[in-house]
């Protein structure tokens, strides 16, 4: 009997026989060649809709909200919707990368880059709408709390909102360094490789002099353990915080209790889908399946599953307490306003049980999540279940809360609305091909890292050892 | 001994240059702005610190630069300051609202020579101050810009002298010709002798009275039945038993603030011994009197005959007979009953035009024994006194060429005429015609002169609303425009040397002996009788009904379906068109603003329209698109399409329209929408002449389906409070006065049965939260509404619009649920009979909440409590988060969705984005009307009630000034009132310190202890408003709780 011995279930985390060098070869080359034409066109058009949303927010600025159709029963409509969505797409990247490092998740490291620059983007966007959707944007600067000549006059920090404003920018502000730490070595190996006065000149003050010593390396573990430590409990709490802008209200529908955990499981389930669409691109289009590879989908996938579920049963609770606690103003707008298909809203309501609960689903099946084409379909339903379930949770609740007389339908939304929307997207995707051209999306050095513990190469150095019987080993490493 | 040298750098132990460098700049003295001399400021070399410092100060810099640009808006003092104004106080002038025969006594707020509000005045014993929705905002038809500024001829500016030369000359070429002088009905004594002075000058002369919505066919019935062509005092008060026949009394007809502040007086419910007027009211289409009714039945407008006289009969104990419908037949067997239990309180008013209707119903009065007593003959009602067949005869002689002159003022018979080609064609043949309209309505179009008369708040005269009782009018402001009194126009054409204002104060001075009685009554503004007649009963010719019985037997019967034609509380017969405050009020039934449209029945809506409103899915896809099927009416072959409006309560087989829309498109921009077409469509061509008085009904129309849909702005779609997941009775309660009289404590009981578990009524504020509760000490503002008197009429709505500068949104913005009212009426249906079902009204302001749910959500603190109770709003606090709206339970806060005061910072982002009619609100002729006490908002703003604020503050300083506590009802003594219970007519609404156990809101509260709810309660919102609930004199005790 010899040592070899390989696991059935665990895959290598990359594929082929790969040495360092490799590595380096594969994740820079985009960065150092021409973009591809289909860069240039994403990125056109990208822009473009990032114009457009410029001026769609020009307009609501210079004319006022009543740009949407939004009003005096229903406040908030597109702009929290989206803003709520964005918030739980930028959850996966901050899991991704701290929850999975510190429960030691090797796989993390294929996907943790990408995720992490999609997280940052996702808040951006998400930042956007609060800030936009308010009647005087010019005046935002009075809910920070600084010292002023007006009492002084501080914010109302019993505001959900203003917790929102705490939460999100400590959110944004510690993914933020948690990314650019990790980026550190691999910008310094860009600029080690750059053949260009400028690019040597700027990827080196991109990489802050990072010269690779151990000192520099023991730092920049303990760094991310402490960011890492640091952003854990935010993931939780991010969405927690965004919850409460609901659940802490009167409205039927809102005033709701298990919203945080809710809140969590679905933006985890959201934000992982949107990794999946992201990843199922880049791999595609930079070919990197090797290092995104079919096992990371696979893993995502169960997350989606789970996490889908999760949202299942918080739904399911939900319609049972509107039955179980005999309000009848909850009663109606769970049992009226959301699940009976013919009020009107009940197309969303069912949108998003059949995108959440019922689809993910398929997943049960190890061969459709390790199929790319479902894969990638599936990231987009969920996303618009997703949408829909913000969506359904503001609009339903607030279109016909108390007083029947105040009652009425949010119609549609405005181009404008949808513009400012669309903008996001152009706002995202510029950010995310910026990033994908120059920076590396995959993590080089936690690559090579993980590769020497697996991957053919590692197979390949160990075979020697390992086709030894017990007792050859043993006469020639035990003295 | 050398001491050991100590060093902790290799610098220290070498003592370089480099080191002494440093050591010496270690604790510098100087500022650290190195180089300033020689490099400039760009040059230096800026420490961390200091770039701090600059980063902080030009930060803060361009946040002041960006923040603070304010237009320039120049205010000048007076030169020499007139002796009665004082920058900052408000001048009340006692005055008299008049349109078209309506008189109402009044006083005008005017802050800084401008009037800017207005309010009934407490001396007229007719009002008692009440006013009504068009009174209140008529100041608004001062500052028009679409108000005539000069005299014309054929539409070309002339100077007044040249029009009084050139018509002075043609008056006296007629050649004999004789002068008419054509206006609505004249009760102002001085005009009166005006008009026979100038009717003496043009020998064979006369003076035709004309109403567009007429009584005609009252005062010739009261003619036959008791030989006076007038209209008698009528005493809702005094009635226990009031039948409505159609009569509107409450919203249109005749007197209506007069009727409704009668009329409360028997719904006001004395706890202890608990009793009510009855109400049963017989119409066709809802009308806000049907609505209050006790109950209510329906039948087609050709049987409105057919009812009177089944009802006479009924009376008189010979059954009811002649009536097909069973519902209806009850409904008459039961007003007989409740009429004749009542004989000698009981009154029967009718809205025919009919002079045999109105005959029957002058016999049905006399057998209850109302003359005297009910009805009061000693003093007459001189609203309307236009004959109708005067009118059609002058039309005659018109076009007959027999009319030399013809003079108009007030009428507007080419809009209001239902032939109103033959009216043009008169009129083009009279050899001279003026008007003095004051804006160019469709009769002024016609004529030749416009002399335009001044509005009333920049007139003098004098009014006789009721016999024996006078209310003065005087100017509160000059004329605006070069316009003119046409009582002076009369004067200076009959030759007289006088002017009005002479001609006014001699004929008073005269009959109040001097100057000082002039004086005082201009001051009062109202002159009463010394004591108040006692009721009289006039003679009543028996007999006379028998033909009119005949007659009416005889009349056409109705065909497929009718038509009526119905007046709008805020619109009037058109009066109301021009303006923007009155157009936006929600119709009281239909909340409907800016359009009129056909309103059908529920069963007429599944046959004609195809939607059946028991149908969920069905009635949601109709109530929330905007979007309404359009319906085409042909009557007598004149079609008119207009969009259609379930409302419950309809005849089945007669539709409604509402009269007074599709004005002439010069009338001013309120008449007009935003594609330049009149708001809605004129329905006067389906009025007809029956009997010598206009019908405003048709017995036989076509209904047909239009291909497109139209869009109606509602301010409310849903209707009912009760949703298939249970009844909302924390919302709205109601009850029977039987259920009442058996079981007083019901609606408390209920309360305490739904907070049982949270310290019942009286611990619920500090049982029902894990907070602690605060102390109220001082003042605490509380406001009460009694869902019994309040009649739905709308008159708070526009006194709190005029009051507190709410902008008009205009109609695209209303159907978009962007209206901005801070006070709405919530109109509920209730009861299972979704063809006939009771309504209730609850006008809902900001409710005061003292644990308010918007205020905790705010993230900036622009909205708080304030040690009095009320829930502050700081506008220039607020960002816009529009958090505080959607937790709102209430739904009372209201966002600025666009610029639509032109308050804001940005310029030039009106244009295209909000109505005509909005930006029309926006010019500086208009915004003469704000109020300077209230601050406009800008676009991106909450507003919502303030409990006026501005008047409460006022109230707190008077008594402070005077050294006493405030008042607020003790002995009737006012120190604040709000501006919506100032307006009410019936007292509804009662505002005031609920700290004070003498003022009226603790005692209303403490009064009625039974009937008392907030609405919601069990939220621990803990209102400052409640409410109390509405009791329906019905004898069974049903629909409390589904109802």
């Amino acid at each position: 009997m010899h040592l070899k011995y390989e696991s059935p279930l665990r895959e290598p985390l990359v594929y082929g026989t790969k040495d360092y060098h490799q590595v380096t070869e594969d994740i820079v080359r985009p960065i150092e060649a021409k973009p591809s034409k289909l860069w240039y066109i994403g990125f056109f058009i990208s822009v473009s809709l990032l114009m457009f949303g410029v001026y769609a927010v020009y307009r609501d600025v210079t004319y006022g909200i009543g740009q949407w159709n939004l009003n005096k029963t229903i406040g908030w409509g597109w702009d929290i919707t989206n803003f709520v969505w964005w918030v739980g797409i930028g959850h996966a990247g901050t899991l991704i990368s701290a929850i999975l490092l510190l429960f030691r998740q090797g796989w993390r490291t294929g996907v943790n880059r990408a995720a992490e620059a999609m997280t940052i983007f996702a808040v951006m966007c998400a930042g956007q709408f609060p800030i936009w959707h308010m009647g005087r944007v010019w005046m935002a600067f009075f809910v920070m709390p600084y010292p002023n000549s007006r009492g002084p006059l501080w914010p109302n920090f019993n505001s959900p909102l203003l917790w929102d404003v705490f939460a999100i920018s400590t959110y944004f502000t510690v993914s933020l360094l948690f990314w650019y730490s990790g980026l550190l070595p691999d910008l310094a190996t860009v600029r080690d490789r750059a053949k260009t006065k400028l690019r040597k000149k700027l990827y080196g003050i991109a990489s802050f002099g990072w010269i690779g010593s151990t000192k520099h390396w023991q730092r920049h573990e303990s760094l991310s353990l402490v960011l890492a430590g640091l952003s854990t409990p935010l993931v939780l709490s991010v969405h927690t915080i965004v919850s409460f802008d609901f659940a802490t209200s009167v409205i039927p529908g809102w005033h709701t209790t298990i919203f945080p955990p809710y809140f969590v499981a679905g933006a985890v389930f959201s934000g992982f889908a949107m990794v999946q669409t992201l990843m199922v691109i880049v791999r595609k289009v930079f070919g990197l399946g090797d290092y995104i590879t079919m096992g990371h989908i696979e893993a995502m996938n169960k997350v989606i599953v789970l996490t889908g579920s999760i949202v299942g049963v918080a739904y399911l609770t939900e319609l049972f307490m509107g039955w179980y606690s005999q309000n009848k103003y909850e009663g109606y707008t769970f049992w009226y306003s959301r699940a009976n298909p013919f009020s009107p809203y009940g197309w969303s309501y069912w949108g998003m049980m059949t995108c959440n609960v019922l689809s993910p689903q398929i997943f049960w099946f190890r061969k459709l999540r390790r199929n790319l084409y479902v894969t990638f379909f599936m990231s987009v339903i969920v996303n618009i279940g997703m949408w829909f379930e913000r969506f359904v949770i503001i609009v339903t609740s607030l279109y016909r809360d108390y007083l029947p007389s105040s009652w009425s339908v949010y119609y549609h939304p405005t181009v404008w609305e949808i513009g400012f929307y669309l903008g996001t997207f152009g706002l995202f995707f510029t950010c995310f091909f910026l990033f994908a051209k120059y920076f590396p999306v995959i993590a080089i050095a936690e690559i090579k890292y993980v590769l020497k513990t697996t991957g053919e190469s590692f197979k390949d150095k160990m075979d020697v050892q390992e086709v030894l019987e017990t007792e050859e080993f043993a006469h020639k490493y035990v003295h | 001994m050398e001491q050991n040298k100590h060093w902790q750098s290799f610098g220290e132990l070498n003592n370089s240059e480099a080191y002494q460098k440093a050591a010496k700049d270690e604790f510098r003295e100087e500022l650290p702005f190195e180089g300033n001399e020689e490099g400039g400021f760009f040059k230096t070399s800026t420490p961390r610190r200091d770039f701090l410092k600059y980063l902080g100060f030009s930060t803060a810099a361009a946040a002041l630069a960006a923040g603070c640009e304010i237009p320039v808006k120049k205010a000048i003092p007076f030169a020499n300051k007139p002796e009665d104004i004082v920058p900052g106080i408000a001048n009340w002038y006692a005055t008299t609202y008049v349109q078209d025969g309506d008189a109402i006594s009044i006083l005008a707020k005017v802050r800084d020579g401008r009037p800017i509000k207005i309010e009934g005045n407490e001396s007229s014993p007719i009002t008692g101050g009440g006013t009504s929705a068009r009174v209140q905002a008529s100041v608004l038809d001062l500052y028009d810009t679409a108000r005539l500024r000069h005299p014309k001829y054929n539409n070309n500016e002339i100077t007044l002298e040249a029009a009084d030369k050139a018509i002075g000359a043609a008056l006296a070429g007629l050649g004999g010709a004789p002068v008419v002088l054509l206006t609505s009905t004249v009760n102002s004594p001085s005009t009166l002798q005006v008009i026979s002075q100038f009717l003496a000058k043009y020998p064979g002369s006369r003076h035709v009275q004309y109403d567009a919505v007429s009584y005609s066919g009252m005062l010739l019935a009261n003619e036959a039945s008791y030989g006076k062509k007038a209209i008698p005092s009528y005493r809702f008060d005094n009635a226990k038993a009031i039948v409505s026949i159609g009569a509107d009394f409450l919203g249109t007809w005749l007197s209506p603030v007069e009727f409704a502040r009668q009329y409360s007086v028997g719904k006001k419910i004395d706890e202890k011994n608990p009793s009510m007027s009855k109400h049963i009211h017989f119409e066709t289409v809802a009308s806000l009197t049907g609505s209050n009714a006790d109950e209510r039945f329906l039948h087609r407008p050709s049987e409105t005959g057919a009812v009177v006289t089944a009802l006479l009969g009924a009376i008189k104990g010979q059954g009811v007979t002649g009536i097909a419908d069973e519902k209806l037949k009850v409904g008459i067997a039961k007003a007989a009953a409740a009429l004749n239990e009542n004989k000698g309180a009981a009154l029967v008013v009718c809205g025919s035009n009919d002079v045999n209707v109105q005959i029957v119903v002058n016999a049905i009065n006399e057998a209850l024994q109302a003359g005297g007593k009910t009805i009061d003959w000693s003093s007459t009602l001189n609203y309307k006194q236009g004959i109708d067949a005067d009118f059609a005869k002058l039309v005659d002689d018109l076009n007959a060429g027999t009319v030399g002159a013809l003079l108009v003022s007030g009428a507007n018979p080419v809009y209001t005429w239902f032939d109103s080609a033959k009216v043009v064609s008169g009129i083009k043949k009279a050899k001279l015609t003026v008007s003095f309209s004051g804006r160019l309505d469709e009769t002024a179009k016609e004529v030749q002169y416009i002399i335009p008369d001044s509005h009333f708040l920049e007139s003098w005269g004098d009014a006789e609303p009721k016999t024996g009782y006078f209310s003065l009018i005087q100017p509160t402001i000059h004329p605006l425009f070069k316009t003119r009194q046409w009582q002076d126009s009369l004067l200076k054409w009959s030759g007289a040397t006088t002017d009005y204002l002479a001609a006014l104060k001699t004929y008073w001075a005269t009959k109040l002996g001097g100057e000082a009685g002039w004086d005082k009554a201009l001051q009062d503004g109202v002159i009463n009788p010394a004591t108040e007649p006692a009721a009289a009963d006039a003679a009543f010719k028996a007999g006379v009904e028998t033909a009119a019985i005949a007659a009416i037997a005889g009349a056409k019967k109705g065909g497929e379906y009718e038509v009526v034609l119905y007046q709008k509380v805020g619109i009037g017969a058109g009066q109301g068109a021009s303006n923007p405050w009155l157009q936006e009020l929600p119709d009281p039934i239909t909340k409907a603003t800016w359009d009129n449209y056909v309103i059908v029945s529920p069963a007429l809506a599944l046959k004609l329209l195809g939607i059946d409103l028991r149908n969920n899915g069905q009635s949601d896809d109709y109530e929330v698109h905007p979007a309404k099927k359009q319906v085409t009416v042909t009557v007598n072959g004149k079609k008119v399409t207009l969009p259609a409006l379930i409302i419950p309560g309809t005849q089945k087989d007669t539709i409604g329209i509402a009269l007074g829309y599709g004005r002439n498109v010069e009338l001013g921009k309120a008449a007009v929408t935003d594609d330049g077409e009149p708001v809605g469509k004129t329905v006067y061509p389906f009025a007809s002449l029956n009997g010598g008085s206009v019908q405003f009904f048709a017995e036989d129309v076509k209904l047909e389906l239009a291909p497109d849909m139209f869009d109606v702005a509602q301010t409310q779609t849903h209707s009912t409070y009760n949703t298939d997941q249970g009844n909302r009775t924390e919302v709205m309660k109601e009850l029977t006065l039987a259920e009442f009289k058996k079981d007083p404590s019901d609606i408390l009981d209920e309360r305490e049965h739904e907070l049982k578990e949270y310290g019942g009524v009286a611990n619920f504020e500090r049982d029902g939260t894990i907070y602690p509760v605060f102390d109220k000490p001082g003042v605490h503002w509380g406001m009460s509404v009694d869902l019994n008197s309040c009649v739905g009429c709308g008159a708070c709505v526009v006194a709190c619009i005029s009051e507190n500068n709410i902008p008009v949104v205009g109609k695209r913005e209303v159907s978009r649920f962007h209206d901005m009212h801070w006070i709405r009426i919530d109109r509920y249906y209730s009861g299972n009979d979704i063809d006939n079902p009771s309504v209730v009204f609850q006008p809902l302001m900001c409710q005061h909440c003292d644990n308010a749910p918007c205020e905790n959500v705010c993230p900036v603190n622009a909205t708080n409590h304030s040690s009095e109770g009320t829930n502050q709003m700081i506008y220039n606090r607020c960002i816009g988060t529009r958090y505080c709206a959607n937790n709102c339970p209430f739904k009372v806060r209201r966002f600025n969705w666009a610029d639509y005061t032109g308050a804001d910072s940005f310029p030039h982002n009106q244009v295209g984005h909000i109505s005509e009619v909005t930006w029309g609100m926006n010019d500086d002729l208009t915004r003469m009307v704000l109020n300077p006490d209230v601050t406009v908002r800008s676009r991106g703003v909450i507003e919502k009630c303030s409990f006026c604020v501005q008047r409460t503050q006022e109230g707190k300083l008077k008594a402070k000034k005077e050294s006493r506590p405030l008042k607020s009802g003790e002995n009737n003594e006012w120190d604040v009132k709000s501006a919506c219970q100032q307006a009410c007519p019936t007292n509804a609404i009662v505002f005031g310190n609920a700290n004070d156990s003498k003022s009226a809101i603790t005692q209303t509260r403490a009064s009625n202890h039974y009937r008392l709810f907030k609405s919601l309660e069990q939220l621990h919102v803990l209102p400052n408003v409640n409410y109390l609930a509405k009791v329906r004199n019905r004898d069974e005790e049903e629909g409390k709780k589904e109802a």
